[in-house]
C-alpha cells in the first residue's frame, strides 16, 4: 500500500511533478557533466605532466628528493630496469642524471678562450632511446634534431651533443651549430669540462624549466661526471593512470633492501598534486551549489505537496494510520522522484559525456597550468560520473523531505479536518 | 443495546484561541454513550457539536476534563496507541466523504485492514461484501473523482464499518447528500445498527438524521441543553 500510494500521490500534480523531475534530473545532469569534464581536465593534466616529463612513478637512492646530492645515485640501474621490465603493468622507464653546470657560449671562428656568454643551468643526462619511448621528448624539439646515441661522443675528448631549453639558448644567445663548454665537478671531486655542440632547442611548455635546462646524453653524463653504470633516477610510465598507487606499491615491494625508494607522482611532484587537490575542492563547492539549488526545488515541492494535503493527512490521522507512516510515505514519494531523476538524468549525462568526450570543447585562450598550457579539454566517463550525483540527489530527496515529512506526521486530525 | 460504556466524558471543556481571543466551543459536557446506541447530537451551527465529537475521539484534545473510550483515559494514552485504537474501534464519516483521491473504491475502502495487517483474501472478500451492502460493488474499480456524492458518501460508511469498529462516529453525513439519497444511507447504517449491534454517534441538524436515530441529545453553545434531555426512540 506504502509504495502504491506514494506512486500515485506523485502523479496528481503532473505539472509540479515534471517540474520537479526537471529540476532534480538537471542537477544531476549538472553535477556529473561537472565531474566528467573535471575528471577529464584532470587527467589530461596529469597525463600531460606525468608522460611528457616526469613518469607517473620515480625510483631514487633513497634520500635523494630531500636532498639531491650528485652522490646519491641509483647502482647498477640496468638491473633495477630489468625488474621494472618484469612487471606487466610498467609500460616503460628511463633513467636520468640530474646534475648543475656552467655554459660558456664559444661563438663560431673565435678562439679557444674567448666566450661570449655564459649560464648556470642544469644538465639533465637521458638515455635518447628511452625518453624518447617514455615521454616523446623529441616531440618537445622546437629547433635542431635529438641527440644521437654515439660511443664517440662518450669519449671525453670529442665533442659531445647538447640541447638547450629554449629560453637557456636565448639567455646564451646560442643557436643550433654552436658550440659551448661545459664546466662543473666530477661525482669524485675533479673538475668536468667538455666542449659540446648544440644540436637543438627544447620547449617543454614550462618555461621556468626552458630557461634553466640542457640536456646530454646519458652515456656522455656517466663519463663526464664519473656516474659509469649510475643514474640518479628512473622514471617510470604506468599502463593504467588509475593503478598508479598499487603499482608503486609493488615496485617498493620488489626493490626493496636495494636502499632505493620508490615514489608516486603525487609525492615527488607533491606541489603539482596539491594544486589538483585544490581544484579538486572548487569541483565539490560548485557541485554542492548545484546540489544547493535543486534541494530547493525539492524543498518547494515537498513543502507545497504537504500543504494541499494537510486535510487528507488529517483523515489518515483519524482512521488511525501512524504518524511513521506518514513519514515514509513522503519521504517515499521524494524518493521515487529521486530515483526518476537518477535513471533520467544517467540517460543524459550519458549523452552528454559520450559528447563532450569525444570532441571536448576548445579553450580560447589556451589554459597555462603550471606552464603545461592545454587547448583542448575533453571529458572522460566514469563511475564517478553517476555514483557521486546519484547519491547527492538521493541523500538531498531525503533530507529535504524529513522536515515536511515530520510536519505532516503531527498533523492534529481536527484542525486538518477544519481546513477547506 | 448493552450496558457497556463506549464513551464517558467527565467535565469536557474545550477553548480555541483564535487571534488571541478565547472561543469557548465546549463548556463543560457531562455526557455517556452506551454500547449499542444510535444517537444524534443535535444542534444549531457553532452549538460545539464536531469539536465534541473530536474530543470525545481523541482527534482533538480537551481543555479541561476526562474522555474514557472503552474503559480507557484518552489522555494517558501515547500517540502510536491513541492511532492504534481509533484503527481498531472507531470508524469515521466525514461531512466532505474524504476519500482519498488516488485510491479505487476498493483500495479506499480496504485501508484500515491494510493498517490491521488483515491478510489479502479476507481483505478483499470483506470489502466486497460491504461495498454490496452499500450497492457499490459493481464500482470497486472506480477512482473517487467518478462517482456521486452519494455514491461517495457510500463509500465513505463502507470504509467506517469495513473493520467492524464498536462505535462509528459520523459528523454531518447527509450534509452534501440530497434527502433520498441521505434517507437511504441513514437507513443502510440503521440497518446495520440493528443487525451487529455496531453502535453510532452523530452530529447532525438533519431532520433525516433525527427521525430514524434512536436518541437525541441536543447541544447548545458548548453544552447540553438542561431543557431538553436525552430522548429516547424505539
Amino acid at each position: 500500500m506504502l509504495p502504491k500510494l506514494a506512486w500515485r500521490n506523485i502523479f496528481r500534480q503532473k505539472r509540479r511533478t515534471v517540474l520537479t523531475l526537471m529540476t532534480m534530473t538537471g542537477g544531476f545532469v549538472l553535477s556529473s557533466l561537472s565531474i566528467g569534464w573535471m575528471n577529464g581536465s584532470y587527467s589530461s593534466i596529469i597525463l600531460f605532466f606525468t608522460n611528457n616529463r616526469t613518469g607517473q612513478i620515480q625510483v631514487h637512492h633513497e634520500g635523494y628528493l630531500a636532498d639531491q646530492s650528485i652522490y646519491s645515485t641509483i647502482d647498477n640501474f640496468e638491473q633495477v630496469g630489468s625488474i621494472l621490465d618484469s612487471l606487466p603493468d610498467v609500460r616503460t622507464w628511463a633513467p636520468r642524471i640530474y646534475t648543475g653546470a656552467l655554459l660558456a657560449l664559444r661563438p663560431a671562428g673565435q678562439s679557444s678562450n674567448v666566450f661570449s656568454s655564459s649560464a648556470a643551468a642544469s644538465v639533465i643526462g637521458i638515455d635518447p632511446t628511452r625518453e624518447q619511448e617514455a615521454t616523446g621528448f623529441s616531440a618537445q624539439i622546437l629547433e635542431g634534431e635529438m641527440l644521437t646515441v654515439s660511443d664517440a661522443d662518450t669519449s671525453l675528448s670529442s665533442t659531445g651533443q647538447i640541447l638547450l631549453g629554449k629560453e637557456l639558448a636565448i639567455t646564451l644567445e646560442a643557436s643550433v651549430g654552436d658550440s659551448l663548454i661545459l664546466l662543473s665537478q666530477t661525482a669524485n671531486g675533479a673538475v668536468a669540462d667538455k666542449r659540446y655542440v648544440v644540436v637543438g632547442t627544447v620547449s617543454t611548455g614550462n618555461t621556468q624549466i626552458d630557461r634553466r635546462t640542457s640536456y646530454i646524453t646519458l652515456l656522455d653524463a656517466q663519463n663526464l661526471f664519473a656516474l659509469e653504470g649510475e643514474a640518479h633516477e628512473i622514471a617510470v610510465l604506468s599502463r593504467n593512470l588509475d593503478e598508479v598507487d598499487d603499482l608503486t606499491a609493488t615496485i617498493s615491494g620488489r626493490l626493496s633492501g636495494r636502499n632505493l625508494e620508490t615514489d608516486s607522482w603525487k609525492v615527488f611532484a607533491k606541489e603539482f598534486y596539491n594544486g589538483m587537490k585544490a581544484d579538486e575542492s572548487s569541483l565539490e563547492v560548485m557541485i554542492f551549489i548545484i546540489v544547493l539549488v535543486a534541494a530547493m526545488g525539492v524543498l518547494n515541492t515537498v513543502l507545497m505537496m504537504v500543504l494541499e494535503r494537510r486535510r487528507e493527512f488529517g483523515v489518515m490521522k483519524a482512521m488511525g494510520t501512524r504518524p511513521g507512516f506518514i513519514v515514509r510515505m513522503i519521504m517515499l514519494e521524494a524518493n521515487i522522484m529521486g530515483f526518476i531523476s537518477i535513471l533520467l538524468g544517467s540517460i543524459i549525462s550519458t549523452a552528454g559525456l559520450l559528447f563532450l568526450s569525444k570532441h571536448g570543447i576548445v579553450l580560447d585562450p589556451p589554459l597555462d597550468y603550471g606552464g603545461a598550457v592545454f587547448r583542448e579539454m575533453i571529458a572522460s566517463i566514469s563511475p564517478d560520473c553517476y555514483w557521486i550525483p546519484a547519491i547527492c540527489v538521493m541523500l538531498t530527496a531525503t533530507i529535504v523531505s524529513w522536515i515536511p515529512a515530520l510536519n505532516a506526521a503531527h498533523t492534529e486530525p481536527a484542525k486538518a479536518l477544519r481546513t477547506v | 443495546m448493552t450496558n457497556e460504556k463506549i464513551i464517558e466524558a467527565k467535565g469536557v471543556i474545550k477553548t480555541y484561541d483564535d487571534s488571541g481571543v478565547p472561543v469557548h466551543a465546549v463548556r463543560g459536557i457531562d455526557y455517556t454513550l452506551m454500547r449499542g446506541e444510535f444517537t444524534a447530537i443535535i444542534g444549531p451551527s457553532g452549538s460545539g457539536k464536531t469539536t465534541f465529537l473530536n474530543v470525545i475521539t481523541g482527534l482533538d484534545t480537551p481543555t479541561e476534563g476526562e474522555v474514557w473510550l472503552s474503559g480507557r483515559l484518552l489522555s494517558k494514552m501515547s500517540g502510536n496507541e491513541l492511532s492504534d485504537f481509533r484503527r481498531d474501534h472507531i470508524g469515521f464519516v466525514f461531512q466532505a466523504y474524504n476519500l482519498f483521491p488516488v485510491l479505487t473504491v476498493e483500495e479506499n475502502v480496504e485501508y484500515i485492514m491494510l493498517l490491521q495487517g488483515v491478510p489479502k483474501e479476507e481483505r478483499h472478500s470483506r470489502v466486497m461484501s460491504i461495498l454490496e451492502k452499500v450497492g457499490l460493488d459493481d464500482y470497486a474499480q472506480r477512482l473517487p473523482s467518478r462517482l456521486s456524492g452519494g455514491q461517495q458518501q457510500r463509500v465513505a460508511v463502507a470504509r467506517a464499518m469495513v473493520s467492524e469498529p464498536s462505535l462509528v462516529i459520523a459528523d454531518e453525513p447527509t450534509a452534501n447528500l440530497d434527502s433520498k439519497t441521505s434517507g437511504s444511507l441513514l437507513d443502510l447504517m440503521r440497518q446495520l445498527n440493528e443487525d451487529t449491534g455496531m453502535t453510532f454517534l452523530f452530529s447532525t441538524h438533519d431532520e433525516i438524521v433525527m427521525k430514524r436515530a434512536k436518541k437525541l441529545v441536543v447541544l447548545t453553545d458548548g453544552k447540553l441543553d438542561e431543557n431538553n434531555p436525552p430522548e429516547e426512540y424505539e
